[in-house]
Parts: C-alpha cells; structure tokens; sequence
C-alpha cells in the first residue's frame, strides 16, 4: 500500500467537516489558479483529495476563448467554490455571487473584496455588508478575512457559513504570520474556521491544523511547486497530520527543560 | 439585430438569449450572461427576448484561487 494514500491508511472515519449543507471528509481545500496547464492542475487537484475547489469568474474574451476548466473537476465529484475575485466593494460582490451562482449553479461563494492590488487585503467593512445581504439571499458564505477576531463574529451574527482569515497575503507563501489571532478566532467560533492565503509549504498546513483550524485552503504553493502532484500529495499528508496531532491533544510549553528521563543518579556509587 | 457583446458591436440574427449563445458557440455550463447589467437566469434563457442595442455582458468559470 502506497504511504500517499492517505484516506486508506490514516483517515478517522468519524472526523468529517460539516458546512452548511455539505460534509467533507477532507480538510484540504484547493485552488485551481497559476497552474501551468490544465491536465496538470486537474492531476494535482485529484491527487490532494481535495472535495472543494474554488474557481473565478470573468469576462468572456469572444475573440479569444479560454478552455472549459469545469470537465474534470465536475468529472473527479469536486465541489465547486466560485470566487468574487474582482470585486472592490459589497455591490460588485453581490453582483459578482449572483453570476456565479447562474454559471456554476451553486449558492456557495467564497466572498473576497481587496480592492488593493498590492496586498490583495480584504476590505473587512464591505466584506461584512456583502456577507449579511448574501446570507439573506440564500448563498452559503465563506468569506476571505484578516484574522480579526472581531469581525469573525460580527459576520457570525449575519449567517456567515464559515470563516477564512488569512495566514499572510494571498500568494505570498509566507505561512501563518497571523498565529496569535487564528488561535483566538478558533477558540471563538462558532463556524467551521478555514486558513486561507498564505499558506506555502506542508508544514504552514499542518501548523494550522495543529491549531485547530478545521480545514486550509491552498492554492499558489501546489501550483508554482516543481512537481504540483507530488506538492498536492505532501500537503494532503501534512494537513491530516495536523489534523491528527490536534486531535490527539499536543503537549504543553515549557520554559525550561523538563526531563523526559528519570535523573536518578545511578552513577554517583 | 445589433448588440453591444462584451463592448463589441455585432450585428446577429438572434432573437433570445439562447439562440444568441447557440450563435456565439458558447457552452451551456460555466457561464453567465446579464443583459443591461440585468443576470438572465438560466432557465429564462429559452425565453428571454433580445432587443436592438441591448448590452450584453457573458461571463465565464475561469481557474482561481
């Protein structure tokens, strides 16, 4: 049995992700940007076990179509997540939700509004706003956040579906720079808690899910990696080893040593 | 008629939005269509009725994180 077939091997058949109306039993979401082509991203995406993958929406270019990317993703059972990447405040959002919803015939949404190009930060006023009025619509919410643990309620308090506070800026592969405030909104919330941006390397994952994040999201560290389907492999791993390790109830911090020998002084005869 | 697709003008022999997207070669999943920034629901697009010099603005699924 190959050590990558993680479901087989590792999985808890009991420790499955519920939101809203779906459950997962992977804790690893995926994006389907940057990938250099379209077989390898549908390779890697398949290989990382992920149920759900988020997507963009555009403009059609007529002169110039791109490829149907829906296919295999539709084809491997995967969830679809459309994005409202784009969108500077809460009415292009709505407005961007309300498209997406008729394209991929689905009401989840990821909500992201950064109108910075330069940190692609979210907007958390206007992310607020757009959440409350798609919630009353009858989208399920997962909006992209920074870790601010105040705003994770108030968007609790509107019938968000789930959280997404940033590890460190979309694409950055920085990893959890935002510790201290996941660990309070993970304390806190009420809603399933998923790490978004940020997240470069298998141990940021597993370093999430240790904190007991209930799933990651990762998109640019698989896509730009050598071999993305090997990346996608480590990441699946990484992110139940978190997950596992959180479950299992991690050991506390010390300052100082604290032996793990007895030091009985066997040799002072 | 004319139509202002995605700021092109065309002119086309269409009458509802589906035989617009029939025209255009476009397929039926991954995309969404407004018409005068109205979203045209998927199942009124049999029905939808295009008129001259309507603005037509068609949006697609495209790879993102």
């Amino acid at each position: 049995m190959s050590i990558l077939n993680v479901n087989s091997t590792l999985s808890l058949p009991s420790d499955e992700l519920i939101i809203a109306d779906k459950t997962f039993s992977s804790r690893l979401f995926t994006g389907t940007g940057k990938f250099s082509d379209q077989k390898i991203m549908a390779e890697a995406l398949i290989a990382s076990q992920s149920q759900l993958v988020t997507m963009a929406l555009k403009r059609i270019d007529l002169a110039n179509q791109d490829d149907d990317i829906l296919k295999p993703l539709i084809a491997a059972g995967m969830n679809l997540l459309p994005n409202t990447s784009g969108a500077r405040d809460a009415k292009e959002a709505v407005y961007a939700a309300q498209l997406a919803r008729e394209a991929l015939q689905t009401n989840w949404v990821k909500l992201e509004i950064h109108p910075d190009p330069k940190y692609l930060l979210p907007d958390p006023i206007e992310t607020l706003k757009a959440t409350e009025q798609l919630a009353r619509d009858g989208f399920h919410v997962l909006p992209y956040i920074h870790a601010d643990p105040v705003l994770c309620k108030r968007l609790e308090a509107v019938g968000t579906a789930a959280v997404m506070p940033l590890g460190a800026p979309i694409g950055s592969n920085k990893g959890i720079r935002t510790a201290e405030f996941l660990e309070i909104i993970i304390e806190q919330s009420t809603v399933p808690v998923i790490v978004d941006a940020g997240i470069g390397a298998p141990s940021h994952a597993a370093l999430a899910m240790e904190m007991g994040a209930d799933a990651v999201l990762v998109n640019t560290a698989i896509a730009v990696a050598k071999d993305p389907v090997a990346m996608s492999k480590a990441f699946a791993l990484a992110v139940q080893a978190g997950r596992q390790a959180y479950l299992a109830g991690l050991g506390s911090q010390a300052r100082t040593a604290v032996a793990s020998s007895p030091l009985t002084a066997f040799l002072d005869l | 008629m004319k139509l202002i697709i995605n700021d092109e003008i065309k002119t086309l022999a269409v009458t509802t939005v589906s035989s617009l997207l029939t025209v255009l070669e476009q397929p039926d999943k991954g995309i969404a269509i407004a018409v005068n920034q109205a979203i045209i629901s998927r199942k009124n697009w049999d029905d939808f009725q295009l008129s001259e010099n309507d603005q037509v603005t068609l949006f697609q699924a495209i790879a993102g994180g």
